[in-house]
């Protein structure tokens, strides 16, 4: 039994003078070379946690007792110099990757200037070279012209390795990341992961990893701590936590993780006929060049999409950020026009919509918007906000608008006092079915859900979910949801289209899907998705290294050739087209082989 | 932290039957700065309206035997009959004061909707379209940005005459990029939000959104400081009155006393002195109630009751 790197002992952190305790008698300890998780809902104290590990406790949060010991010190004993002396051994890395680095200073020079502010005496060449080798370890491409580039060239995925550099290079032997994973794609998040462990064992780095989910700090670690308002209630080895969790709250926390692999589904029945439909699709946006003196580059942000969506359907658009899902639904409500394609809707283009029938299309499709804070007009009281669809719409008897809005709000399980209110104070949720209420006010037949649940944590997820269901059933709707997040798209969609960059690489039904993936992009997803089953695929099978090439300059063939392991000679010559895979089915790969002859070459529906 | 607090102290929403103005006001009334702020304004207003005609003192009323008379308690030969002293040729500094309050608050107040009206249609247009229309409208701001106020007042109260409708505009025209430039960020921010697209996928027109959505959000902040700007354009009405340009003498206003009793400020200081001592009151009653009425804006969109 080696020597704990890192012991918390009894530490409880308060609010300035009030009585209230963020932590709570928290004890843990790590050991070199260890990478325990730490999980936890938001405002449970995790963040705090993190800030008190590394000494950086600002008013008016105050340390009421107990101890951060660390490699034999008690880190709040040491002053403010010798602590700057251990900084070089504790690293942290934040859930901003934006925030954290200065969009004004090349990413190489701020990893360098770490070093020799925490190293004195590391010559700037001695620095420049540890860095260039680091971020080659965290494989950044061509790390050398990465060195000098700066953060706005990065991608998320980049910046957040770069920040996982900007820690290491110290030769840490504890770090601290705290949701290091949320804001990348799953994809991306999933090679994070991977590449965190590989550290451990080639720096020698513990890592205390900090993360909201269970499924993801299961991905990382073999050691779990629950964090539960500011206690620790649970320390155990992790599978043995999933199978058998103690405390109240952790069972709550598995049994509220959505299984993909050992539920099944039942399609509520849809209806034949054809409610919206694409054809050919295709969106281009003309981005300024930054070089050179002006010019346009195209951005290909929705490329040749095509597909049915029929009455009752619940149509899934997922894929990860930068595949064109938001443009997908731009195009779909009508914000936005495509350059080339058709929408139709009613049997009608909806680009040519004007007037009166345009408002009617609008009372058709509805949107729900994915940011409940920034999708409510502030200073706006929530009935007015409800009232402004039926108003817009030719509504003008005063009583007869506010019993509908009223109806509405019970609908969606508003209380009808807040009529006057204003959405202060109103949790997500709450503001979410705000703004489902004001879709539903019109009595749309197709409402699209964009991300409409991804801010919203797991237990609220459901609640909303049960009342779409409910929704679904009483009126008749159709649901297209865009969405990056597979485990809510398991669990209530009949029907699945997967994007990479701009195209449709997948369209089959929920089960097919899942179970018979098509394409090797749609396993790549599968296989770096967190959950607290058996993996069906390996990540280590399907995803290659790398990121998603950038859609100004695509390459020719197939835009996903450069990640997938099952690359082929004819994947780099011409891009792949949806092939149907029978059942209505359809994937877009040069490897599926269509099982019927093209006799009948239908449109995926 | 914000996660941390924002779990704890969920207010519970309150359930009045209000209207969200009403509260404001109600919110706004109960602080005592509205309230010293208000009586003050009364009082002046009152003063200005009522006083000169019920005194039947009239401003323009020479009496060289009273000239240069101190206000009250000051010096020896201090009268009840013109609290506020006299000025060179005897007349009455009260009336006269009072007389000019009203010439230069409607010169501020007027000009104030001038430069608003102006900037904000501007601001507006510019910020929510974008594009080509913005570039349009913003070089014209520049173009006018980049002619100084007083040249600008030469050119035109030289050429026509000074009266209070050229004034007004004057003083309009010199101060609206200001307000263009500011409706016109806050537009742009504002139309990229969420809720505007909602709008627009509920099937509202451009013209609605901003309209009914847009401006009752961002015209209050923008009203709030413009209060600021009625004391500078009555300061820039004085400063026209000072060269000359401004209302025209005998009509009394802050400008053309002050700029009289410039001359006389060795020996009767308060020629010059009383005009700004009623701006500096008009101006402290106005900001206490408009930065009342804010603090209480703000206080009831942040879910104080």
């Amino acid at each position: 039994m080696t020597a704990p790197l890192l012991d918390v002992r009894n530490l409880s952190v308060g609010i300035g003078s009030t009585g209230r305790l963020i932590l709570d008698d928290v004890s843990l300890s790590l050991k070199p070379r260890e990478i325990v998780g730490l999980v936890g809902t938001s405002g449970a104290g995790k963040t705090v946690l993190s800030k008190a590990l590394v000494n950086w406790l600002a008013p008016p949060l105050v340390r009421r007792a107990g101890e951060v010991v660390f490699e034999g010190q008690d880190i709040f004993s040491l002053g403010e110099r010798e602590m700057r002396e251990t900084r070089r051994k504790v690293a942290y890395v934040g859930a901003n990757p934006q925030g954290a680095l200065d969009p004004t200073l090349p990413v190489g020079r701020q990893i360098v200037e770490k070093l020799r502010a925490t190293v004195p005496g590391t010559s700037l060449l001695n620095a420049e070279t540890a860095a260039i080798e680091l971020l080659e370890a965290v494989r950044i491409p061509s790390a050398r012209q990465r060195f000098a580039d700066y953060p706005s060239q990065f991608s998320g995925g980049m910046m957040q390795r770069a920040l996982i550099v900007d820690a290491l290079i110290t030769n840490p032997t504890l770090l601290v990341a705290d949701n290091v994973t949320q804001p990348l794609d799953v994809t991306v998040a999933a090679q994070v992961i991977r590449l965190m462990k590989e550290l451990t064992e080639k720096f020698e780095t513990a890592i205390l990893f900090i993360s909201s989910s269970l499924a993801v700090a299961r991905e990382a670690s073999a050691r779990m701590l629950v964090l539960d308002e500011g206690r620790i209630v649970e320390d155990r080895p992790t599978e043995d936590l999933i199978a058998r969790p103690d405390h109240g709250y952790t069972r709550d926390l598995v049994a509220e993780t959505p299984k993909i692999w050992t539920t099944h589904f039942t399609p509520p029945p849809a209806a034949d006929d054809t409610v919206l439909s694409l054809r050919d699709v295709s969106q281009v946006y003309k981005v300024k060049r930054r070089t050179g003196f002006g010019g346009f580059d195209e951005l290909r942000a929705v490329h040749n999409v095509t597909f049915d969506v029929r009455r009752g359907d619940s149509f899934a658009i997922v894929g990860e950020s930068g595949c064109g899902k938001s443009t997908l639904m731009r195009l779909l409500s009508r914000l936005e026009q495509p350059v080339s394609g058709e929408v139709i809707c009613m049997g009608e283009d909806i680009a040519k919509l004007k007037g009166q029938r345009l408002l009617e299309f609008r009372r058709r499709l509805q949107l729900v918007l994915q940011d409940p804070f920034g999708s409510l007009p502030p200073r706006t009281a929530i009935g007015a906000m409800l009232e402004k669809p039926l108003r817009v719409h030719g509504w003008r008897d005063r009583a007869q608008i506010r019993e509908r809005v009223e109806t509405v709000m019970v609908e969606v399980g508003l209380d009808p006092n807040l009529y006057g209110e204003l959405p202060l104070g109103l949790s997500a949720g709450q503001r979410q079915r705000i703004n489902v209420a004001r879709a539903l006010v019109l009595k749309p037949e197709i409402l699209i859900m964009d991300e409409t649940l991804s801010s919203l944590d797991q237990s609220e997820q459901f609640k909303l979910l049960d009342l779409f269901a409910r929704l679904q059933r009483d009126h008749g709707l159709t649901y297209i949801f865009i969405s990056h997040d597979l485990a809510m798209v398991r669990k209530v969609c009949n029907r699945v289209a997967v994007m990479y960059l701009g195209e449709v690489f997948e369209l089959a039904n929920n089960e097919r899907l899942f179970f018979d993936p098509g394409h090797p992009y749609t396993m790549a997803l599968l296989s770096a998705m967190p959950t607290l089953e058996p993996r069906r695929y390996r990540p280590e099978d399907c995803l290659m290294e790398g990121e998603p090439p950038s859609p100004i300059n695509l390459p020719k063939g197939c835009s996903f050739r450069s990640r997938c392991p099952r690359a082929v000679d004819r994947c780099a010559e011409r891009p792949p087209h949806l092939t149907t895979r029978g059942q209505r089915d359809f994937a877009a790969c040069h490897l599926v082989v269509d099982p019927a002859p093209p006799a009948k070459a239908a449109l995926p529906a | 932290m914000a996660s941390l607090t924002s779990d704890t102290e969920l207010p519970t929403p309150m359930l009045a039957s209000q209207s969200i103005a009403r509260r404001i006001f109600h919110r706004a009334v109960r602080s005592s700065a509205f309230r010293v702020g208000i009586v003050l304004f009364v009082i002046l207003l009152l003063a200005t309206t009522f006083y000169p005609e019920l005194s039947g003192i009239d401003p323009t009323k020479m009496n060289v035997k009273a000239r240069l008379l101190p206000p009250l308690f000051f010096g020896d030969n201090w009268s009840w009959a013109h609290p506020l002293g006299t000025d060179q040729i005897g007349r009455d500094m009260l009336v006269r004061t009072l007389v000019g309050l009203r010439y230069s608050f409607l010169i501020g107040v007027l000009s104030v909707v001038v430069t608003l009206l102006i900037g904000c249609a501007f601001g507006t247009v510019a910020g929510y379209f974008g594009g080509r229309i913005d570039a349009v409208i913003m070089r014209i701001t520049d173009a006018q940005l980049s002619i100084p106020m007083i040249i600008l007042a030469i050119a035109i109260l030289g050429v026509s005459r000074p009266t209070i409708p050229a004034i007004v505009i004057v003083l309009g025209l010199s101060n609206w990029p200001v307000y263009a430039r500011i409706m016109r960020s806050v537009m742009m921010t504002e139309r990229q939000q969420e809720y505007v697209r909602a709008a627009k996928v509920s099937g509202a027109n451009d013209a609605s959104i901003i309209l009914t959505l847009l401006l009752p959000l961002l015209l209050p902040p923008v009203l709030f400081t413009s209060i600021l700007d009625i004391a500078r354009m009555m300061i820039f009405e004085s400063i026209l009155g000072f060269l000359g340009l401004g209302v025209q003498p005998p009509t009394p206003t802050f400008g053309n006393i002050i700029a009289d009793g410039r001359k006389y400020l060795m020996n009767a200081w308060w020629i010059a002195t009383m005009p700004g001592l009623f701006l500096g009151l008009t101006l402290t009653s106005i900001n206490l109630v408009g930065s009342a009425l804010e603090t209480a804006r703000n206080a009831i969109h942040e879910g104080k009751s």
